[in-house]
């Protein structure tokens, strides 16, 4: 627990349809988990729009193509995303550390319906897909929320 | 490089791997076990329907139910805030109690699949599978070769106590080991991304929401279809995603069912890939597997140090026998060239002999191995030195040998072969005879004819060396000086004289070893552990080479026994006829694990002549069970050379020996010799070695001869030989 793994991702442009980078925030995603017990997690948080569709991946910790499937919601959303890994993944997360992702996100995500979501899974033990599911607003920022089974608290900052 | 070095080479550099894989697996069959203990039975033919319906009644907010290989049924909740995992019975949908993925801390399955190391542990690990893989074939084909085929297969095992514990237990794990190593390579690279195995992405699905409530599970017609056999998992819809969906997992693959028609949505069959993992898995780790299946895959992990002891000893025995020639001189300017084909490397001590003869009488000479068999422009002569190997194959690493001699032209050079065996494998030099059988039949000559050492014998060697000297026309002293294990000084208690044949007397000698402390027990120093029927080497004074004699009794009778005639001329039977009681004697122990009888209930027909009666009677001693021992003794006169003959009558009035016959050739009336009481106690014979009697048959080699004769016509009536008892493991000598 005193080793932090800190993270960064900058989300491709798949997501960041606005051309002006100038318009975009920095968002920095902190995710604490339990001491569940079990062996490192595999996590992918990723956004969807208003209408529940998939909008991008912000990371995906865990790098064994094999036991993606156990990520459900959003290895299914995902799946037609050719580049959904591109630049954003890392190692699976440890029971009781914490993943820190920073992304630069355009102005116009926030406030607008977007949802931060991460699916989580465990060798062994049971599956979260949706796990966390937390609106992407101005006023949420700085909030912790909790997940289901594995996510003690997720926090995120607007800069 | 030849199937023996890979063995040892990988086995050398990749066993201490090994060893933590096949002891972690060891471990890791405890949960399947467990699991298997607590699976319910019998529930397989039940609806999915009807379970759905059941658990739905006791545990609110299911979100996934999952059929574990094992037969285990867990079901997955998260109900107020609380996330849970229980053990379902699948009859009534009661609880049974909370679910623990794993007994055993997560380390154990780690350190198993990833060495502790990650990433870069799964390749090491993914490397011991194919190891053991490569271990495990090569292992096959030394089997094979050693026990002279797949006919041979479950023959008995002979050699040293760490050769028989490599045999023995690679002939029971061996095809699970090979198992093992190939599912872990299939599982490993599963792992690490060279076989996908969902070759297509999960379909975009999504149930239509037309207003109309959830449809009940039990009320799905494809749920109501499927059994709990076929079902591997079930996630419920989420009651917060209206458009989520039923995904139901079968051995066969997925399908998707809309939440409010029960109708499915999609259908995405299980990819080969997959289903050979299911299988590799369910091999591999025992899961779901009959439990007896797991049992032997935790016996075969265990086996794994068995396999790694004795393999590093069988590989540090090779090691001391390693040839180190001197005086190597090169083939093109050596006239004396010399050839080897060695197993355990023993044949290179009688190398170096023959070698260092030559040198010193002023030759220049090259030795090299078998299969590098050539002349040169100076060569003079070529000697072969061959032993034998299991059925009368080459060593290893001779076995291209008779290939290359086929192949090359016949040299003007004469060439002397000369073989080295045991006479209790079948095929007594048989490798050495076929070598010369091919030199002759190339044309090749020969300096003197094929001559046969049994058991290293460095008497036999020796007289070899004077004929050689003879035919060479030159002194030759050959100073074959074997590598002695360390010798036990043992005192003399008692002797029994015998008058023995005419100027031949014999003696029985007793001997104490002395007091063995615990430490020297424990790191296998002093006299070591013998039973009757092994050999004492004894090393009489001022001479290198020990003199070999049966023993008649075992550590556990807590004294050495043995029965020596003497021998006109005979360093070392001169030596001990003079022995009194007090006096002592180097002496060390040699196995022969051929001989020793095993433990079991069948008769024994014990047959020997003279003082070949020693092991025989050490065997009746120690037959505290009563097993059935039939005794047949040879002799020339009551009394003269009646060896034991108080003990044995004592024994019989014991029951440690249910019958005696004996007969005396050099008084009148006497029976003639040994196996003439055989041919009278044919109908007996018959009966015994159709219930399964083992023989053991001690004395000299002519009367060994005459006896296998004389058997092998009475037993021809249950058209059974002496060789095919011998390969049995049922018919054993001790000759001299």
């Amino acid at each position: 627990m005193n080793q932090k793994p800190v993270l960064t991702a900058l989300i491709a442009a798949a997501v960041l349809a606005s051309p002006a980078l100038a318009q975009s925030r920095e968002v920095n995603i902190t995710t604490q988990l339990k001491n569940y017990g079990g062996d490192g997690a595999y996590l992918a948080v990723y956004l969807t729009d208003a209408q529940g569709a998939y909008a991008g991946t912000l990371w995906v910790a865990g790098g064994k193509a094999k036991y993606y499937k156990h990520l459900a919601d959003w290895n299914r959303l995902s799946a037609g995303d050719a580049k959904r890994l591109a630049g954003v993944t890392g190692a699976s997360v440890g029971a009781g550390r914490k993943l820190t992702v920073t992304a630069d996100l355009a102005d116009a995500l926030i406030d607008a319906g977007y949802e931060i979501r991460v699916d989580a899974a465990v060798e062994d033990m049971r599956d979260s897909p949706s796990e966390l599911r937390v609106p992407l607003t101005t006023d949420n920022a700085g909030k912790s929320q909790a997940g289901k089974a594995y996510i003690q608290s997720l926090t995120y900052q607007l800069k | 490089m030849s199937w023996k070095s890979i063995h040892r080479w990988l086995g050398l550099v990749l066993g201490t791997l090994a060893l933590v894989l096949g002891l972690t697996g060891t471990l890791l069959a405890v949960n399947p076990l467990q699991q298997a203990w607590q699976a319910p039975t019998g529930s397989n033919g039940l609806s999915v329907a009807g379970l759905v319906q059941r658990v739905e009644r006791t545990i609110p907010g299911i979100e996934e139910m999952r059929h574990l290989p094992s037969g285990v049924v867990v079901v997955y909740s998260f109900d107020n805030d609380q996330a849970r995992a229980v053990r379902v019975n699948p009859t009534d949908g009661t609880v049974l109690g909370p679910y623990q993925p794993s007994a055993l801390p997560r380390w154990v399955k780690n350190l198993h699949r990833t060495l502790l190391l990650g990433d870069a542990g799964r390749w090491g690990a993914a490397a011991t599978a194919l190891a053991m893989l490569l271990l495990s074939a090569s292992g096959l084909v030394l089997l094979l070769r050693r026990m002279g085929g797949w006919r041979h297969m479950t023959g008995r095992v002979r050699g040293s106590l760490a050769q028989r514990v490599h045999v023995v237990t690679g002939r029971i794990v061996l095809a699970v080991l090979l198992l093992s190593s190939v599912t872990a390579l299939y599982m490993s690279s599963t792992t690490l991304g060279m076989i996908a195995l969902d070759a297509e992405p999960e379909p975009e699905v999504a149930s239509i929401v037309s207003g109309q409530p959830d449809i009940p599970g039990a009320q799905i017609a494809l749920l109501q279809q499927v059994t709990l056999g076929e079902l591997r998992a079930l996630n419920f819809p989420d009651a917060s995603d209206p458009e989520d969906a039923w995904k139901l997992a079968t051995h066969q693959g997925e399908i998707w069912l809309d939440r409010y028609t029960g109708q499915a949505l999609a259908t995405q069959p299980a990819s080969v890939a997959r289903r050979l993992y299911d299988w590799a898995l369910l091999l591999h780790a025992g899961e779901g597997a009959w439990w007896i299946w797991t049992v032997l895959l935790a016996l075969t992990g265990a086996s794994i140090p068995l396999f790694w002891i004795s393999g590093l000893l069988i590989w540090w025995r090779a090691r001391l026998d390693r040839p180190r020639i001197t005086h190597n001189s090169p083939l093109t300017q050596a006239d004396m060239l010399i050839f080897v084909a060695s197993e355990s490397g023993s044949t290179w001590g009688f190398a170096q002999a023959l070698h260092d003869a030559l040198v010193r009488a002023g030759h220049r000479v090259h030795s090299a191995p078998l299969e590098q068999f050539a002349t040169g422009p100076q060569a003079r002569q070529i000697f072969v030195l061959a032993a034998t190997y299991g059925e009368g194959q080459a060593p290893a690493h001779a076995s291209g040998a008779l290939g290359r001699i086929a192949a090359l032209p016949a040299g003007a050079v004469p060439v002397t072969v000369l073989g080295f065996g045991d006479r209790q494998f079948p095929a007594y030099c048989a490798y050495a005879e076929a070598v010369d059988a091919l030199l002759h039949q190339r044309g090749w000559p020969e300096l003197l004819p094929l001559e046969r050492i049994h058991q290293q014998s460095a008497q036999r060697f020796a007289r070899w060396g004077e004929a050689l000297a003879a035919a060479l026309g030159e002194p030759l002293a050959l100073d074959y000086r074997p590598r002695l294990p360390a010798t036990t000084a043992l005192q003399l208690v008692s002797r029994q004289d015998y008058a023995g044949r005419e100027e031949q007397p014999a003696v029985i000698l007793r001997f104490i070893w002395p007091r063995q402390s615990a430490s020297d027990r424990l790191r296998g120093r002093g006299l070591a552990r013998f039973a009757a029927g092994d050999l004492i080497a004894i090393v009489p004074p001022g001479s290198p080479v020990p003199r070999y004699y049966s023993l008649a009794s075992g550590s556990a009778d807590g004294f050495v026994e043995i029965c020596v005639r003497h021998l006109a001329g005979g360093v070392c039977s001169t030596f001990l006829l003079g022995l009194q009681p007090g006096e002592q004697v180097q002496a060390f122990i040699r196995e022969n694990p051929g001989f020793a009888l095993p433990a079991s209930r069948r008769p024994v027909l014990l047959i020997g002549a003279g003082t070949g009666v020693a092991p025989l009677a050490g065997f009746i001693r120690r037959n505290e069970r009563r097993v059935p021992m039939h005794l047949w003794f040879g002799a020339r006169d009551p009394a003269r050379d009646y060896y034991f003959r108080p003990e044995i009558e004592r024994w019989q009035a014991e029951g440690r020996v249910a019958s005696v016959r004996t007969a005396f050739s050099r008084v009148p009336d006497g029976g003639g010799y040994v196996q003439d009481a055989l041919r009278r106690d044919a109908g007996r014979v018959r009966e015994l070695v159709s219930r399964g009697a083992l023989v053991r048959v001690c004395g000299s080699r002519p009367m060994a001869h005459d006896v296998a004769e004389i058997l092998n016509q009475i037993l021809s009536a249950l058209r059974l030989s002496v060789a095919q008892l011998k390969a049995r493991g049922r018919y054993a000598e001790d000759v001299f």
